[in-house]
């Protein structure tokens, strides 16, 4: 279920990059050929890029793909390996915590006081912050579901998997 | 006691020697109680983060400029209005009354849980060109323009292009032609350097983009002790004198840099300024709109503010600027 | 509790954190939060942490909700996604085909080449985290095709997207400029000579690093014909049209580089799917795996900037920089410990957050020992460039590391990367030692 979801919100993302390839790109034929533009471009390419950056979290949580500093766990056994892993992902629930509070007051705000974007089309300020929340807070079940499972793991003795991509770009 | 103020700005310009003497003055004006730590160039919260950043207390204090909050800064944003209003100091004087005297204004900002301190401006704005000149308004049309708020909305009806961009970029796009002319106001049009880029640069004496202060956390502000508050306050007053001097002088010292950079100043003629001016009563209307939403009478404020303008147009006219020696 | 204190510790934990294997962006976000929230909650003398709450969150959320909502910095996904789509459009390895051939005789040919392109490359975007985005997707994958030595093919394209900001144009400079009231294009020009000097280093760590150990880089096994090689430089057509579309819409006035990341996908995937090497399979593939790496990027840049607005507010940086006005030092010592505390907050932060935290505070300083202030933008761009690949935070690195996968691991580029730094560090007292290298070019104009 997380799994599709996460896989979906991957592709939504993809959506987010081609438009705004495409977007950027009418801007500029615009300009030149009908010296004319778009409307609220500079908004739009906002509202995309919180579409293409913050979809993704819980499929590249899910992948294990964040950047870490491994010079020093690599030389400690594999069980003390794992418990930094786990710990790793313990203080991720931590780290993402206040931004999904502070999500969640900002879209409730953009959507009761109905905020909007000066500019050609009064574009509303809901979407990006929504989507915005949307996606930290997936990313935050992602990792609490990864921290039981590794803890449970560990528990029974066994390793925990290196890095085996959940989601591969080639599947579709 | 320690406060932070956030400006978005660079610490270097007049904006920035204006913001410096209100810390200086309202340190001063409490013997040294208060000491305030300003954080330049954004580094708490970008301009277009001002407002929530103050209101809930990133920094104590801040600038705010209020092209970026329609809503929440509606009642300021009339300093913004193309009202032929191109004198600073008479803009920050008639904006820094309207905004200490309302009770209408000090209560829509109290429910942002923000306090009017005082009020810069940018000064006039004007228009700087690279391959193309602007001395009557037929000139305009077919211009690819970097645009100020309602300035700009006035430059499209007249059929230019207008291309939004960051004013970081302006240099680049002015240099390659991306861009014909830029918008903006003297002394930030030299700090940017784009004297080096563009080769006319025309006075249009249209209006300016004054609606840009110090705004305080209510909350804070409440806290402190009355003789603190009243500092504050105190210093924010005195910043249309202190600025008025500051940013007429930099003003004139920025059109000295651009001719001796070889660039041609035009002054637009009366007639062509009519135009302008007739033209963009449209966006004044639209302003109307807004702050009638918001539950501003809208055209008591016009009415107040126009009058102000007046007022201190006037006592400019007869006992010229304060600091003008000899004079007032 | 004084705010440069959990300052200080901040800076210890992160160090520390980061040993333990914590994703990066989770600790620069926590550390930054957790500091935040002391501060504002110990501001009026006793823990009140009610009071820390609102300004704490909105602190979090304004600075990485901008960051990444940002016009400007939508050329960073659309250059990866520009080098993915080439990639599987088969336009990369047509490129390097050709270099390889050309330069067969050079050992390490196509590694110098990679670092020449990112040294084009930045005459064009002016950041330095796109030059290495786009130049890292285009060519270590390919390097490392070859048999290259993983350190060698990823460390060189690193390093070499470190000219992104010294070769004109740079939005390093324009922002350095405007906070110290100096020329741009004068800056400009100052930087073209310590740029060329960085990549006239980088080439001859190459030398040296292949000349050492030949295997690091192997040579095209068989006999190259004239007409293969003719046969190699017209396949690589797509990539010089690429080319001349950037170059010329930007110099021409057509579109800005962040314009030019959008038009160039546009046009590559137009001419992919032209020639019958791009499917919409493939297409859709690639954008995956540029989303999937842009993300882990822009994560650690947001925690980034969190961690800079923290900063701010621990007054570390006034901290610093009075201690060194106060200790009066000779204009020779001053030098050096400026280098070191850019050098330092390279470690961690990232270069426009160093400039806004310590710029306001450097040049006043900076003016009364009567230094040149164009010359100290190039000394300071290059410092803030260097900090871009030294660990633990090096953004350059990261963005290679999420290029190549796990095929390479992070501590491993950065074991490669120690090569390149040594020179940097020369090319650096160079720049310091002889202000002619930068004042130069713009004195003659
Ligand atoms: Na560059
Ligand atoms: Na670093």
């Amino acid at each position: 279920m997380l799994h599709r979801l996460e896989k979906l919100l991957l592709d939504l993302a993809v959506v987010a990059v081609l438009g705004l390839g495409l977007l950027i790109t009418a801007q500029v034929a615009m300009r030149t050929f009908l010296n004319s533009a778009v409307p609220d471009a500079i908004v739009m390419v906002g509202e995309l890029m919180v579409a293409a950056i913050v979809l993704p979290l819980a499929a590249v949580t899910a992948n294990r793909a964040h950047i870490a500093v491994e010079v020093v766990s690599n030389r400690l056994p594999q069980r003390a390996q794992d418990a930094l892993l786990v710990f790793g992902t313990l203080f991720g629930l931590l780290a993402l915590a206040p931004l999904i509070y502070s999500g969640w007051r900002e879209a409730h705000e953009a959507l009761v006081e109905g905020g909007y974007f000066f500019g050609d089309l009064n574009l509303p300020r809901w979407p990006g912050r929504v989507i915005f929340l949307f996606g930290v807070t997936l990313c935050w079940i992602r990792l609490a579901l990864m921290l039981v499972r590794d803890v449970g793991r560990m528990r029974r003795g066994e390793s925990i998997p290196a890095a085996e991509p959940v989601h591969r770009v080639e599947e579709v | 006691q320690s406060l932070f103020v956030g400006e978005a700005g660079p610490n270097r310009g007049a904006r920035a020697e204006a913001l410096q003497w209100f810390a200086d003055q309202a340190e001063e004006l409490t013997d040294g109680d208060l000491s305030l730590d300003i954080q330049w160039g954004g580094a708490l919260f970008k301009a277009n983060a001002a407002v929530s950043g103050i209101r809930d207390g990133i920094a104590d204090m801040g600038t705010i400029i209020a092209v970026y909050f329609p809503q929440e800064m509606v009642a300021y944003n009339i300093a913004d209005l193309p009202l032929q209003n191109p004198d600073a100091w008479v803009g920050m004087k008639a904006t820094d009354e309207l905004m200490r005297n309302s009770d209408a204004i000090a209560q829509n900002l109290a429910d942002q849980n923000l306090v009017y301190l005082g009020t810069f401006t940018t000064s006039a704005v004007h228009v700087g060109c690279k391959g193309a000149t602007i001395r009557s308004v037929d000139d305009i049309s077919g211009l690819k323009v970097r645009g100020v708020g309602a300035y700009g909305d006035t430059f499209r009806e007249f059929g230019a292009n207008m291309v939004p961009m960051s004013i970081y970029d302006a240099y680049q796009a002015l240099d390659t032609g991306l861009i014909d002319c830029s918008q903006g106001y003297s002394y930030a049009t030299a700090a940017l350097k784009q004297q080096e880029v563009i080769d006319s640069y025309t006075l249009m004496n249209w209006g300016q983009v004054g609606a840009l202060g110090i705004f305080a956390n209510k909350d804070v502000f409440d806290g402190l002790e009355p003789e603190v508050q009243e500092a504050l306050l105190t210093a924010g007053e005195g910043m249309a004198d202190e600025l008025g001097r500051l940013i007429t002088a930099d003003n004139e010292a920025a059109i000295e840099t651009m001719r001796e950079a070889g660039v041609e100043i035009i002054e637009l003629p009366d007639e062509e300024r009519q135009k302008l001016v007739e033209t963009s009563t449209q966006f004044i209307d639209e302003w109307k709109d807004r702050a009638g939403q918001a539950g501003l009478d809208a055209d008591a404020l016009l009415e107040e503010y126009r009058g102000l303008i007046d007022k201190y147009t006037q006592i400019r006219d007869e006992e010229g600027y304060p600091w003008e020696d000899g004079q007032g | 509790m004084d705010p440069a204190l959990i300052g200080y510790a901040a800076f210890a934990s992160v160090i520390l954190l980061l040993a333990l294997r914590v994703p990066i962006a989770f600790v620069l976000a926590g550390v930054a939060t957790i500091g935040t929230f002391l501060i504002f909650a110990l501001r009026t003398g006793t823990f009140m942490p009610e009071r820390a709450l609102t300004p704490t969150t909105s602190l979090v959320f304004s600075n990485s909700f901008d960051l990444i909502h940002s016009y400007d910095l939508s050329m960073i996904p659309l250059f990866v996604a520009l080098g993915h789509i080439a990639y599987r459009a088969e336009i990369t390895t047509k490129i390097y085909h050709a270099a390889r051939v050309w330069l067969a005789p050079v050992p390490g040919g196509v590694a110098m080449a990679s670092v020449v392109g990112c040294g084009g490359f930045s005459a064009i975007t002016g950041s330095s985290i796109a030059c290495a985005s786009t130049m890292g997707r285009i060519c270590s994958p390919e390097m490392l095709r070859m048999g290259y030595d993983s350190r060698l093919a990823t460390a060189s394209v690193a390093a070499g997207g470190t000219l992104g900001s010294l070769i004109p144009p740079s939005v390093l400079f324009i922002i350095y400029g405007i906070f110290t009231e100096t020329s741009i294009s004068s800056l400009f020009l100052a930087g073209i000579l310590p740029g060329l000097l960085s990549l006239l280093g980088f080439v001859l760590v190459i030398f040296a690093w292949v000349s050492r150990d030949p295997s690091a880089a192997p040579k095209y096994a068989g006999t190259i014909t004239r007409s293969e090689k003719i046969e190699a430089a017209i396949a690589a057509w797509p990539a010089a049209l690429l080319f001349v579309i950037i170059v010329g819409g930007i110099y021409g006035g057509v579109f800005t580089a962040t314009e030019a990341a959008a038009v160039c996908v546009t046009a590559t995937v137009a001419i992919g799917f032209a020639q019958r090497k791009l499917t919409f399979r493939g297409l859709w593939n690639a954008v995956r795996e540029t989303c999937m790496q842009t993300t882990a990027i822009f994560l650690i840049a947001a925690a980034a900037k969190i961690f800079v607005a923290f900063t701010a507010l621990t007054g570390v940086a006034q901290d610093v920089v009075g201690a060194v006005q106060a200790a009066e030092l000779s204009p020779f010592l001053l030098l050096a410990a400026i280098a070191v505390i850019y050098l330092v907050l390279g470690m961690f932060l990232d270069p426009i957050g160093i400039m806004v935290l310590t710029l306001p505070l450097m040049v006043p300083l900076i003016e009364t020992y009567g230094f040149d202030l164009i010359w100290f933008g190039v000394v300071v761009i290059k410092l803030l460039e260097i900090g871009l690949i030294t660990p633990p935070v090096g953004l350059n690195v990261f963005v290679i590391a999420g290029v190549v996968g796990r095929e390479v691991p992070i501590d491993r580029i950065f074991s490669g990367i120690l090569r390149f730094l040594s020179v940097d560090v020369i090319v650096l007292i160079l720049i310091m030692a002889f202000p002619i290298l930068s004042l130069l070019i713009p004195g003659s104009m």
